[in-house]
């Protein structure tokens, strides 16, 4: 007998809260569902994203920036890219958007438990890695020392200036540097990977999470690899054109897999078995 | 195996008794068989008028089955915008139990592979509702056409599994074999038509599948290939060479009746409402994955068809046992780029392994 099949496709209101300007190009978002009910169900693990309608405009998969230890609101980063995430940045407070997810494979929070964290980011890459960090601070006891390397182009570009603030306070090891100085700059310069270069880890006992554009994704890795990193202690998330979001449409596809249903977050040792452009060159 | 049946329950159907039995059927049921049209190209086709209808039954069918349960382009919703809110309606549709008659093992053994792109992860709401509530009525191929290599991919010419009834052409009659309940219940509801199956009968359909089977008029290498490029042994260069002579057009992916992938957009209808739309797609395109700000992490020159290939003959091979090309020919008709999965094969197998 035919079963009734849940519209997976079917994306549900949510209202936007609250807009946080990270920078000219990013923002961040904070929604709740209209349903009430629905939105305070909602879970998610850090990693997984959603894929979001607006007017015209299709869908476009974007991580989840909160972390499932503060429910009750959806946070979305988002970067100025193209026609729909133009789009949300014309949206106001009061405004409803679509929803759908979450998504992906999200990264193994059990894995890190009790270890060392190294969070390697680049500009909007630290949007997936802030639900991690945050989750980390709530849950304090069950992770070792948290560090954050931070690249930005230029000082006026560093966006999540708050939370970086809030890290700090926090006892989160955070590192600037910016591909260009400006006036009134007195931290580094240079790419993340020389931030790297004065970090001394206790590399047995890390884990590091790089998010960031291929260039930096490559530079990073090399420089990882020679400080002792197994390919097993690198995870990342990976970007792909998508489509459904569930592993069906197919436009994600690397070398067999599925960014958005094998990953987004996969070990550097699970791409190594793959061709993909991001490790090829 | 597909010399033993494995169909246990064989029944026999006089020819003369076919549209009779269709007849009864199409009381019940939207009724879609490959049809002969004026233009002498045979299409599977909705029949309204059975006795109009020149059911053809030899000759496979231009289109697959892929278009009546992922339709080329389906409205998934309407959606309004206003200062309430933004708001999808899932659009009213009713999909007509439907019986698919005439169905060669090779378009039958798609729809199977179907049904695991569209259940295996998630479960497809649109296709599943057109997939459910669907009979499939089989015809084995006692005379494969010149494009046809269903013997390589392991889809034909004979199929064991996946319909609901499965007939074999003995002359004057068919064997009806009965694969599922639903099968079993269609002869026992129409049982007036049938007439027992001796051994003389189920004879008679291994030497036709005997026949069948020697009637190939092209031998393709799949299973080497399979084994070339699970052991990545298929030089660079080939994916090169094809992708460059590739026109883009997408032909080869809107005939397959294997190649599911879709793409979703948006289509307004005023200022403040529109629908979404799923339409096909082919991985072959070079906007397929492209992604914002023209970054795209497939060379769209030289490796535009490696997806195509590796999907269906390593890829799905891992997944399911088989490869998810089922020999129809049909890309090989109407590729002009000459980049079709049977060149593909070719040149793959040189240098063999
Ligand atoms: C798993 C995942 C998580 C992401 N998380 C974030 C995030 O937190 N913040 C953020 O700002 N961006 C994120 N992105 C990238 C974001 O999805 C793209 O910037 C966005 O799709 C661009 O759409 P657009 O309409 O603005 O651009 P356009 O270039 O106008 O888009 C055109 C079409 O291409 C598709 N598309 C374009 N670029 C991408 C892309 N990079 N990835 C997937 N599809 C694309 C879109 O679906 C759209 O249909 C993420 C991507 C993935 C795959
Ligand atoms: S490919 Fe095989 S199953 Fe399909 S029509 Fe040809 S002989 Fe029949
Ligand atoms: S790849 Fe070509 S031969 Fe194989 S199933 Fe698709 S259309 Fe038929």
């Amino acid at each position: 007998m035919p079963q009734p099949i849940t519209d997976i496709y079917l994306p549900r209101q949510a209202k936007v809260e609250q807009i946080i300007v990270e920078n000219s190009q990013i923002s961040t978002f904070v929604l709740a569902f209209s349903d009430h009910t629905y939105n305070n169900a909602f879970r998610h693990q850090p990693g997984q994203f959603m894929m979001v309608s607006m007017p015209h405009c299709g869908e476009a998969p974007i991580s989840i920036s909160s972390t499932p230890t503060r429910p009750g609101a959806i946070h979305l980063s988002v970067r100025r890219a193209g026609k729909l995430t133009a789009a949300m940045h014309g949206l106001r407070t009061g405004d409803t958007i679509g929803l759908r997810g979450p998504y992906g494979r999200p990264f193994p929070m059990e894995q890190l438990q009790k270890k060392d964290l190294l969070f390697v980011a680049g500009g909007i890459g630290l949007a997936p890695l802030r639900g991690v960090i945050n989750g980390c601070l709530d849950q304090r006891d069950q992770f070792g020392t948290l560090t954050v390397l931070y690249g930005s182009r230029t000082p006026s570009d560093i966006a999540f200036q708050s939370d970086l603030g809030l890290w700090k306070k926090q006892g989160v090891d955070c590192r600037l540097t910016v591909d260009a100085a400006e006036p009134g700059w007195d931290g580094a310069v240079g790419l993340v990977t020389s931030l790297l270069d004065d970090l001394k880890p206790n590399v047995n006992q890390s884990t590091t999470l790089v998010c960031g554009p291929p260039l930096m994704f490559r530079a990073v890795l090399g420089r990882l690899a020679s400080m002792g990193f197994s390919d097993h202690q690198v995870l990342t998330t990976m970007e792909r054109h998508m489509k459904c979001g569930v592993g069906i449409c197919r436009h994600c596809h690397m070398d067999g897999k599925m960014a958005c249903a094998d990953g987004p977050v996969f070990s550097l040792a699970e791409l190594r078995q793959l061709k993909i452009m991001e490790l090829d060159g | 195996m597909p010399h033993t049946s494995e169909l246990a329950d064989s029944h026999l159907l006089k020819k003369d008794h076919l549209k009779g039995f269709l007849r009864k059927l199409a009381k019940e049921y939207r009724l879609v068989a490959p049809v002969r049209n004026r233009h002498s190209d045979v299409l599977f086709t909705v029949i309204d008028d059975l006795d109009a209808a020149e059911i053809e039954l030899n000759e496979p069918p231009q289109n697959s089955l892929k278009q009546f349960f992922l339709p080329q382009q389906e409205r998934l919703y309407t959606y309004t915008t206003s200062p309430e809110g933004y708001d999808f309606q899932p659009i009213p549709t009713s999909i007509p139990p439907t019986v698919y008659f005439g169905v060669h093992p090779c378009d039958l053994s798609a729809v199977l592979y179907m049904d695991v792109v569209f259940s295996r992860r998630q479960r497809d709401p649109f296709y599943l509702r057109r997939r459910q509530g669907s009979v499939l009525i089989g015809i084995n191929c006692n005379s494969p056409a010149p494009k046809c290599f269903c013997n390589a991919t392991g889809s034909g010419p004979f199929i064991e599994m996946g319909s609901d009834l499965q007939l074999t052409d003995l002359g004057d009659r068919f064997l009806v074999e009965a694969g599922r309940t639903s099968g079993h219940g269609l002869i026992e509801r129409w049982q007036g038509f049938f007439a027992a199956a001796t051994d003389k009968d189920r004879a008679a359909r291994y030497q036709a599948f005997l026949e069948a089977r020697g009637r190939f008029s092209r031998q393709v290498h799949v299973e080497q290939a399979i084994r070339r490029l699970e052991a990545d042994a298929v030089p660079d260069e080939v994916f090169a060479e094809l992708s460059l002579r590739c026109q883009d057009c997408g032909g080869c992916a809107y005939l397959c009746p294997t190649c599911t992938c879709f793409t979703i957009s948006d289509q307004p209808l005023d200022a403040i409402s529109g629908q979404r739309l799923r339409s096909w797609d082919a991985c072959t395109f070079a906007g397929f994955t492209a992604m914002a700000g023209g970054h795209n992490p497939v060379q769209a020159k030289t490796e535009a068809i490696r997806q195509r290939f590796t999907h269906k003959l390593r890829d799905d091979v891992r997944l399911t046992g088989r490869p998810s090309c089922v020999g129809c020919g049909r890309c090989v008709g109407i590729c002009f780029g000459g980049t079709d999965i049977v060149r593909f094969v070719e040149r793959a197998c040189q240098g063999s392994l």
